[in-house]
């Protein structure tokens, strides 16, 4: 891994460009009915770097994030990922494009067991081919290579005991390491989390943490949506702040925690004022 | 008592139970393995019934007829899914029951008299005979053991061996299918489609394999029930979807032999229930005319308790439950 | 849970019901040559199969006394439309659709403070017409299971009103025994949609068992018939309308002007919602299952009257023109329910015009698939979208 910081020299402001950048949104509005979600001008997000989209509630982090997976499409604006463009693809495209995603309501596929769940997330497996799954010779091997990943990556996610059992019987937070590693099958470029800590207990987060640390060594880039500024700090390289749909800070965590528009954002502009009736702006 | 058991045995090998049971590994392609809520079955089995009987009338050979009945139905199950696959639960089963309705009416209706034969239907005769042809046993009543049936006419030991033959191929389609990738792939997507999504597979095109396979064994379903009764669309209801869906929870959705212990015990009941209500209910109380709808209420209270007490039916994993809630 | 589609799949809807409309249209002009000269098969017997499902009749008060036939008569097959039988039609139209609305009101209603699609609603309109019956007849009648026979023949009203007070009976007891205490367990809705489907049949057959298989009749009276213009109604139908109307309007009332009634609506439009501010919402959905049952046995009476005739099935017959009018008006709206009523019984009697009269129903259905595909929240119901 390189010493140099990527992040050098990129100034801290909004819609900053990046170096390296492996996802570029440009010009993206989401509405709903006569509520403007998303307004972003210039989004740039670096690779092999862990960058860490916040905001307040209704910021429009949530959505931005489902714009930027192909869960929603935006009216207006594009965007590219890896220099190609994902303008009005599908959720599914994406994610064979090298972009995974997890949930903020852990979609651990309850009734399949847990090697199920990830050999489900392979990609190329030719028996998921009607056709071909009637000739298992055409499938076997690789459902064995498919196979023997799983099993690495839940070692690695100390799963392993559990590979036979319904996901279902697995504790809240077996489930959420279950749906990191399943996203990881695919072996991804980039990994997009929509909040990996909510609902998590304490003693679980810093296992996360490590984990997700780790994707970035091994040179997956990682976004991530969070309400946890514990975690944002702990692990982010570069932090991108939301409010009321736009993009307002970006810059490394310490500097954006201390910018007074990002504060005020989260607390509110009159928050050492007295906010009854008669007070003026 | 003795010959009422000797009934319920032979009940459990008729062609109209293989046919039942063909139906309902359909619907285990849509229902147990996808999640998808197809309350129209029987339009898909009507359509088959209809595909073939109308070739074989017109002088078609009984491939070519066979092709017509799967092909009849996998597109109605195209033009069914193309645009509906994307609603949720409740609101596709409204959508399929409605479908199937109209292939009813149509099928009924005086307008398609020379084509369908309106509310009578297409006659046996019309459409049995090069069926009855190929028939390797006797031309008369063969007793087997107990059982007495026709050689070759109608419900006979050929079409017995053929009904069943038939289930225990696409028994064996449905579990080597469910069994592979492909299968895994449409479990998931009866778990959670979004997530099944988020792993880059295409969920709208596995909705729209399993709809229209399913529906094309239905077809095969109801040239089978067909060749042992006559084509009437009336027939083929909406009670008969509903018996299909309670013989698939009563065996087991979503397990391989489910749908065939379902039918069995399904149709064996019926005749064991009307046979000692006969017997033990004296004629003043419960008449001859009133055993049918008798019996049937008591199918309409099993599937309650059935889904109530145990979705899972005999043959189901309570883990993997059909049902998502 | 995503309702709202995107444009995609609506032009889909669109495309495949125009390829469809256009495909039977001239399928049917074709076979129309051919049915005209075939005449031997018209007034076909229905086979008394179980599972047959005969059509309902063409339900215009005009047959006086006799029991209404299947019979296509060649009139309703010339597709000449001289302007008086459109707008008897629609004059017909409109009546069958109040006495819709009887029945859809209550699924609406159902559907909006519980969530369950009520595949047993049909029933509950039969049952109104099987218990007025059972009270009414002449003839001597019998509780199922048990070897005696008696004859009750009581006058037509107080039957109907015991009809309905019974039947308001098993709403509650529906609610109380078997939808509470599902809802309490906690049993998704697709869970609860089949069970209701197991009802339906359980209902279905044990109607069948306890009156028969007959098409009976709730009245001798011969319909003394009157022309208003251009238009002509039998005095039954005119007392039927005016007893539908006033049902309609009390509910109506009953929703907008009580305290009971706007907590009903509440519910209907969000039950968390409305349990948050404080409502008992179990009590109300109580109360929706009592009215709901109540006014579809209502309906199924009336609709007897109507038709001079009923049978085991009638409200089997009807249900998916109930969630064709429900689904049209937006599910879980109590206007919806009477609004889209009324267009589906337009539709379906004018319908009768150029499709001739066995496939009137085709029409209703072709609608409620339309409606779920394009614009699911219907006429008057809201979209929800993703979060």
């Amino acid at each position: 891994m390189t010493d140099i910081d990527p992040f050098a020299n990129v100034p801290h402001e909004p819609g900053a460009p990046k170096k390296d950048p492996i996802v570029i949104a440009d010009h993206v509005q989401r509405r709903f009915g006569g509520l403007t979600a998303v307004d972003v001008d210039h989004f740039e997000v670096q690779r092999h770097a862990i960058t860490a989209l916040i905001g307040p509630n209704g910021a429009g982090k949530s959505t931005f994030f489902n714009l930027l997976t192909g869960f929603d499409k935006p009216q207006k604006g594009e965007w590219q990922f890896n220099g190609n463009s994902m303008k009005g693809v599908s959720p599914a495209k994406v994610a064979r494009a090298g972009k995974v995603r997890t949930f903020q309501l852990t979609k651990a596929l309850n009734r399949m067991t847990v090697i199920e769940n990830m050999r489900l997330g392979a990609a190329d497996q030719r028996g998921e081919n009607i056709f071909a799954a009637f000739i298992p010779t055409l499938w076997r091997q690789r459902e064995i290579d498919i196979t023997e990943r799983a099993h690495g990556l839940l070692h690695r996610f100390q799963l392993f005991e559990k590979k036979d059992d319904f996901a279902g019987s697995l504790s809240g937070g077996q489930r959420k390491l279950l749906e990191m590693a399943r996203a990881l099958m695919s072996e991804p470029e980039m990994v997009m989390l929509d909040e990996p800590m909510a609902g998590v207990n304490p003693a679980l987060t810093e296992s996360l943490l490590e984990h997700i640390v780790k994707l970035k060594n091994e040179g997956v880039s990682v976004l991530f949506v969070e309400h946890d500024m514990h975690m944002v700090r702990r692990i982010s390289d570069w932090v991108v702040v939301m409010a009321e749909g736009r993009i307002i800070a970006e810059g490394p965590p310490d500097s954006v925690m201390l910018n007074p528009q990002v504060q005020e954002a989260y607390l509110g502009v009159h928050h050492d004022t007295d906010l009854s009736e008669e007070s003026s702006s | 008592m003795g010959d009422l058991l000797i009934d319920v045995a032979r009940e459990a090998f008729t062609p109209t139970t293989a046919a039942f049971a063909l139906a309902a590994v359909g619907l285990n392609f849509h229902f147990g393995l996808t999640g998808l809520l197809n309350m129209g079955q029987a339009g898909f089995m009507l359509l088959g019934m209809y595909g073939y009987a109308i070739t074989v009338r017109e002088g078609g050979p009984i491939w070519l007829a066979i092709i017509v009945a799967l092909v009849v139905a996998m597109v109605f199950g195209v033009i069914l899914g193309w645009p509906t696959l994307k609603l949720r639960g409740d609101y596709l089963a409204i959508v399929t029951i409605a479908a199937a309705e109209m292939v009813r009416y149509l099928g009924r209706s005086q307008n398609f008299n020379s084509l369908t034969g309106a509310s009578t239907g297409i006659r046996g005769n019309e459409f049995k005979g090069s069926f009855e042809a190929l028939s390797p046993f006797p031309d008369r009543m063969v007793d087997v053991g107990p059982f007495a049936l026709h050689g070759t006419r109608s419900t006979s030991w050929w079409l017995v061996v053929v009904g069943w033959a038939l289930v225990a191929i696409f028994t064996l389609i449905f579990w080597r299918l469910s069994k592979s990738p492909w299968g895994r792939v449409l479990k998931g997507i009866r778990e959670d489609e979004d997530a099944v999504r988020s792993l880059g597979k295409n969920v709208y095109s596995y909705k729209m394999q399993a709809l229209v396979i399913g529906g094309a064994v239905g077809a095969v379903s109801g040239v089978i029930w067909a060749l042992g009764a006559s084509v009437q669309p009336d027939s083929m209801g909406r009670p008969t979807t509903f018996w299909v869906w309670t013989l698939l929870l009563l065996g087991g959705a979503a397990t391989i032999f489910g749908p065939v212990l379902g039918s069995i015990l399904f149709w064996c009941s019926l005749v064991l229930i009307k046979g000692l209500a006969a017997m033990w209910i004296p004629d003043t109380v419960l008449s001859q005319q009133q055993l049918q709808p008798f019996s049937l209420l008591l199918v309409g209270v099993t599937l309650m308790l059935l889904v109530i007490f145990r979705p899972q039916g005999v043959l189901g994993d309570k883990r993997e439950l059909a049902f998502n809630d | 849970m995503k309702r709202s589609l995107d444009t995609r799949a609506k032009a889909r809807a669109l495309v495949v019901f125009l390829v469809a409309a256009v495909a039977v249209t001239w399928l049917l002009t074709a076979q129309q040559a051919a049915a005209a000269t075939e005449s031997a098969d018209v007034g076909t017997v229905i086979a008394t199969d179980i599972t047959s499902q005969p059509m309902l009749t063409d339900a215009t008060p005009i047959t006086v006394g006799a029991v209404a036939s299947e019979v296509d008569t060649p009139e309703q097959t010339a597709v000449s439309s001289s302007q008086s039988r459109v707008l008897q039609n629609v004059f017909n139209g409109f009546v069958f659709g109040l006495l819709l609305a009887l029945a859809s009101v209550g699924l609406s209603l159902i559907y909006g403070t519980t969530g369950l699609s009520n595949f047993a609603h049909g029933e509950q309109v039969s049952l109104g017409a099987m218990l007025a019956y059972f009270f009414t007849t002449d003839q001597p009648v019998s509780i199922p299971l048990t070897p005696w026979e008696f004859v009750i023949g009581w006058p037509l009203w107080l039957a109907a009103l015991a009809a309905i007070a019974v039947a308001g009976g098993t709403g509650w007891v529906q609610d109380r025994f078997l939808w509470g205490k599902l809802r309490k367990r906690g049993v998704g809705m697709v869970q609860q949609m089949i069970v209701s489907i197991g009802l339906s049949l359980a209902l279905l057959n044990f109607l069948q068992w306890w009156i028969g298989p007959d098409r009976l009749r709730l009245s001798k009276a011969i319909e003394v018939k009157h022309q208003f213009g251009p238009i002509q109604v039998g005095d039954i139908t005119m007392m039927s309308i005016g007893i539908a109307s006033i049902a309609l309007v009390s509910v109506a009332l009953f929703l907008q002007k009580t305290r009971l009634g706007r907590a009903t609506r509440a519910v209907s439009d969000n039950p968390s919602l409305a349990a948050a501010s404080g409502i008992q919402v179990n009590s109300i959905i109580r109360l929706v299952w009592i009215m709901a049952v109540s006014l579809a046995a209502l309906g199924g009476i009336l609709l007897a009257l109507y038709d001079n005739g009923t049978k085991f099935d009638v409200g089997a017959k009807l249900l998916l023109l109930m969630f064709a009018a429900v689904t049209l008006g937006g599910l879980g709206q109590a206007y919806g329910a009477l609004l889209g009523s009324l267009v589906i019984g337009v539709v379906v009697e004018t319908s009768t015009l150029w499709l001739g009269p066995d496939l009137k129903y085709a029409t209703a259905l072709g609608i409620l698939i339309i409606v779920l595909l394009v614009r699911p929240q219907g006429l008057l119901g809201r979209v929800e979208r993703v979060g």
